[in-house]
């Protein structure tokens, strides 16, 4: 730059051309200006005279402005508003949201973590409370949800009072609680001062952390079932839910549930352990931990009564006091001859988020190999949404590969644009190609994303129980992490009668899609709901583990209007209760003071009265299958059974642990990884291999010896004694 | 290269007008018009302040969407075209900032992309070095410089669209040069 060019050197600037812009480019633009155009257009349609809503006009009256007296009507109109919106907006969520609405709102035996050197404890015991009274405590309770440190939660568990006291000593005791409450909290910080230099300690040191810091919050205030976890260390969303409770056989004898058929929580589970994250409690199932595994149950023999429980009782492994009783369901498994037409109809999701190795590309993998097991009567089209929205096959029987796997394989992930009607346009597809006779099904593959063109999520479920019922399911496969709404996908499988599924990997893909094809597309019953009923000359308390998100009413057993799980070809269910024999002196809830004394009549030999009810799936009238559970099954030693079954205890004491469940959370990894081992059996997949394995990532994520020591005992229910029932 | 700013607003100037009128009243259709005849003057702004086509194409988005978003309130005292200026100069700025908060990856694609459109910039490639200049001055003073020389705009054209008095246009300028002078 020369120094003439100083006096001006701008001009130089002159002249210079910026290229032209490209034409896709522009064309994009405009489209998005045009977009928001029409947006705004919407939004702001009749502008009207006068002051437009939010604007500062602070009175409507004139004379009033100035004085500020009437000003506190904002602060009081504000306190009206919310007093009338809080408990209406818990009302109509919890009424109205994705959780399921027969799940009983329960609150469990609340205790204070005992101080060092205080032993002295509270039991706080809610009855499921009517619906007003929940909404009251669970915005009493409301601020657990934000606060991130143990002290807090304990201040919390004494403002969520308890209704019925179960004895007249309560009221001093409960004192004494608030005091203590108090002594804990200041003690608290002490308290997490310890434990910290054991987390460092740890393997994995940032996802112990995590864990810790959750459980700690989680563990002993139970959260009201709508509210999330303080801290969600993933972006996947879950039902929150609380742990069944222990159940006195004289309060309710009877314990009625739908079976789960679904895996997708042991999947999630899985992954996350691989990972080195410990899950969020509210990911793992332990019903669907236990369904994972394939069990060798005796198979029904006809399609007639399409499937026969198999029970046992065996001790208990991490309570020797209890028993557990086992039922296990084999669906029954058609003969290979049998072949079904299938009119199947993928549903995939295309948005930018799909565009992981993990999701869209996997995706393709996985059905193709579900492309591979269909024959010549099946049918099979894909419709795309968001991104790309439209038909990409059109109905194509299964045996033109070449031109399936081709539609598959130009699908690419990209943009974000809701595709309107996409699941319509899925379920138009499938009623053009239905058959009769066989599975008509939608399958649903996403990351998350279910703009697939309903926007209102009861609205999606109507629409597919809709369809359900005019012979349309829905099954859903989740993909990916970080943006999962397992929630959803629960719900909308619920409501599809089919499966709920998490594919992490390939080989999980092939678990699904390939090994367990029959059972995902062959439904042998519908509506199978389980009710078992005890004898309280048997036993005194029993616990169902799992099933949280599944539980029915007892008068839904024989209402058939009542929706609930499907079994599909081959499928194997198992349900798990912790039972205490009546007189064993193991019983946590002290018998009532006042209650009735008369023995209730002993029919001889009987622990409990198993009832199933289930549909065969072109029926709308279900059938009944009734067995007692004698005491013939009882097996005193745990090695007696098969090894069927003390896998899945193994599985079930996984779960409880993991999710550091008030219960048999005692039991060491190493325990659990044993018994799982001497249930190993002959393995031929290698998913209980896998889980061995997966026990020890679990015991590296979050150490036994440690971090027990370090935390309040997570499970203390004690009556009004003031001791804590040992837990092992 | 006369056809800059000054050539859209003269002769188009009453169909512009009533173009804008009726995308108030709610016209698709115009509003798609206006912003077709206006998007080579938002891009050519955009790349001219940023010297790279990925940003200019993302500012010039910008701009459309927000044209779309505030049509409605434009109320007709400035010049239309003067108003699309302001929010574009606006959408740099907001991208710059935004781009100086993202911190490394800014960082990282920016040294993608000098090297990467070398070419595209300034064929004269001479004066690349006043332009890089230029684009590092203070706000104000590097709008007032590319709207007067760039833009070839009036000083009192390049005052309302600031939004500032012509004076101020002037000293920015000026300033400009006092500050460049060291650097060049």
């Amino acid at each position: 730059m020369s120094n003439d060019d100083m006096q001006e050197p701008f001009e130089q600037l002159k002249g210079a051309r910026a290229p032209d812009p490209r034409a896709e480019a522009k064309k994009r633009a405009l489209a998005a200006g045009m977009a928001a155009f029409e947006a705004a257009q919407k939004k702001s349609s009749p502008t009207t005279q006068g002051t437009a809503w939010g604007q500062r006009l602070t009175s409507i009256i004139t004379s009033w402005k100035g004085k500020s007296i009437m000003d506190m009507r904002l602060p009081i109109g504000t306190a009206a508003i919310a007093l009338l919106v809080l408990p209406l907006g818990y009302q109509l969520y919890s009424t109205t949201s994705m959780t399921p609405a027969d799940v009983p709102v329960t609150q469990e035996v609340i205790v204070e973590p005992p101080p060092v050197d205080q032993p002295v404890d509270i039991t706080l015991t809610e009855e499921p409370a009517d619906k007003s009274a929940d909404a009251v405590a669970n915005t009493v309770a409301g601020p657990a949800t934000t606060t991130t440190t143990e002290t807090e939660a304990g201040r919390d568990q004494v403002v969520a009072a308890p209704e019925p006291l179960p004895k007249e000593e309560m009221a001093p005791d409960l004192d004494d609680g608030l005091m203590d409450a108090e002594v804990a909290r200041q003690e608290a910080p002490v308290v997490g001062g310890v434990v910290a230099p054991q987390q460092v300690q740890s393997m994995a040191p940032a996802g112990a952390v995590m864990a810790e810091s959750e459980a700690y919050v989680a563990a002993p205030a139970p959260m009201p079932s709508i509210l999330a976890l303080p801290t969600e260390p993933t972006g996947d969303e879950f039902t929150s839910f609380d742990e069944q409770r222990l159940k006195a056989v004289a309060d309710e004898p009877v314990s009625t549930f739908s079976i789960d058929v679904d895996t997708a929580s042991y999947s999630y589970v899985r992954r996350q352990l691989e990972d080195g994250y410990v899950p969020e409690p509210d990911a793992v199932r332990i019903e669907e931990l236990i369904n994972y595994f394939p069990y060798a149950y005796p198979a029904a023999d006809s399609a007639a009564v399409p499937f026969k429980p198999s029970m046992a009782v065996y001790p208990t492994p991490w309570n020797p006091k209890t028993q557990l009783l086992h039922i296990g369901i084999k669906g029954y498994v058609p003969d290979a001859g049998e072949d079904k037409p299938s009119n199947l109809v993928f549903l995939i999701d295309t948005s930018g988020s799909m565009d992981e190795p993990d999701k869209l590309p996997l995706l393709k993998r996985a059905f193709a190999l579900l492309v591979d097991q269909l024959s010549a009567n099946d049918t099979v089209s894909i419709v795309v949404y968001a991104g790309s929205a439209g038909v990409v096959l059109e109905p194509t029987v299964a045996t033109e590969k070449a031109r399936i796997l081709g539609a598959l394989d130009q699908l690419a992930a990209g943009g974000s644009t809701a595709g309107a009607e996409g699941i319509e346009l899925a379920y138009r597809l499938a009623e053009q190609g239905k058959v009769t006779g066989g599975t008509n099904r939608v399958i649903l593959a996403t990351d998350g994303d279910f703009n697939v063109g309903i926007d209102n999520p009861e609205d999606l479920e109507d629409f597919i129980k809709a369809k359900r019922d005019s012979g349309t399911t829905l099954s859903v496969m989740g993909f990916g992490r970080g943006n999962l709404d397992d929630a959803t996908m629960q719900a909308l499988a619920q409501n599809g009668n089919g499966n709920a599924s998490y594919i992490s990997n390939f080989r999980e893909a092939q678990k699904v899609l390939v090994e367990e094809m029959g059972g995902t597309l062959d439904m042998i019953a519908k509506d199978v709901k389980i009710q078992v009923e005890f004898n309280p000359a048997m036993v005194s308390e029993y616990r169902l583990i799992g099933y949280e998100t599944r539980a029915l009413n007892r008068e839904d057993f024989n209402n058939d209007a009542v929706d609930a799980g499907d079994i599909g070809a081959g499928h194997t269910v198992t349900a798990i209760y912790e039972i205490t024999p009546a007189g064993s002196g193991a019983e946590l809830i002290d018998p009532l003071r006042y209650g009735e004394t008369t023995e209730a009549p002993a029919a001889g030999g009987e622990l409990a009265f198993l009832k199933m009810r289930y549909k065969l799936p072109e029926s709308d009238v279900s059938q009944l299958i009734e067995q007692p559970v004698t005491t013939d099954l009882v097996y005193g030693d745990i090695g007696a059974i098969s090894d069927d079954m003390r896998f899945a205890a193994a599985v079930a004491a996984f779960g409880q642990k993991l999710k550091d469940s008030n219960y048999g959370s005692a039991m060491g990894w190493d325990e659990i990884a044993d018994l799982a081992r001497s249930g190993k059996g002959e393995d031929e997949s290698g998913y209980r291999a896998e889980f061995i394995r997966l026990i020890k990532d679990a015991s590296l994520l979050r150490p036994d010896t440690d971090v027990d020591t370090s935390r309040p005992e997570p499970a203390c229910i004690m009556g009004t004694t003031g001791e804590c029932a040992p837990q092992q | 290269m006369g056809l800059t700013a000054a050539v859209p607003i003269n002769p188009t100037q009453a169909v512009t007008r009533a173009l804008v009128v009726r995308a108030q009243n709610g016209d698709a259709e115009a509003f798609g018009e206006l912003v077709e005849d206006h998007y080579d003057l938002i891009h050519r702004t955009a790349w001219k302040w940023c010297g790279n086509r990925a940003d200019a194409e993302d500012i010039a988005q910008d701009v459309c969407v927000k044209l779309g978003q505030a049509i409605a309130g434009f109320d007709g005292r400035s010049a239309f075209s003067s108003w699309v200026y302001r929010i574009t100069l606006n959408a740099v700025r907001d991208m710059q900032r935004a781009g100086k908060r993202r911190g490394k990856y800014a960082d990282a694609y920016a040294e993608v992309t000098p090297d990467d459109q070398p070419a595209e910039q300034e064929e004269a490639a001479t004066n690349r070095q006043l332009w890089a200049a230029v684009r590092k001055l203070p706000e104000k003073q590097r709008d007032a410089v590319l709207l007067v020389y760039a833009e070839e705009l009036s000083h009192a054209a390049a005052a309302e669209i600031m939004g500032i008095k012509e004076a101020t246009v002037s000293f920015h300028v000026h300033e400009a040069r006092k500050t460049l002078r060291g650097l060049l």
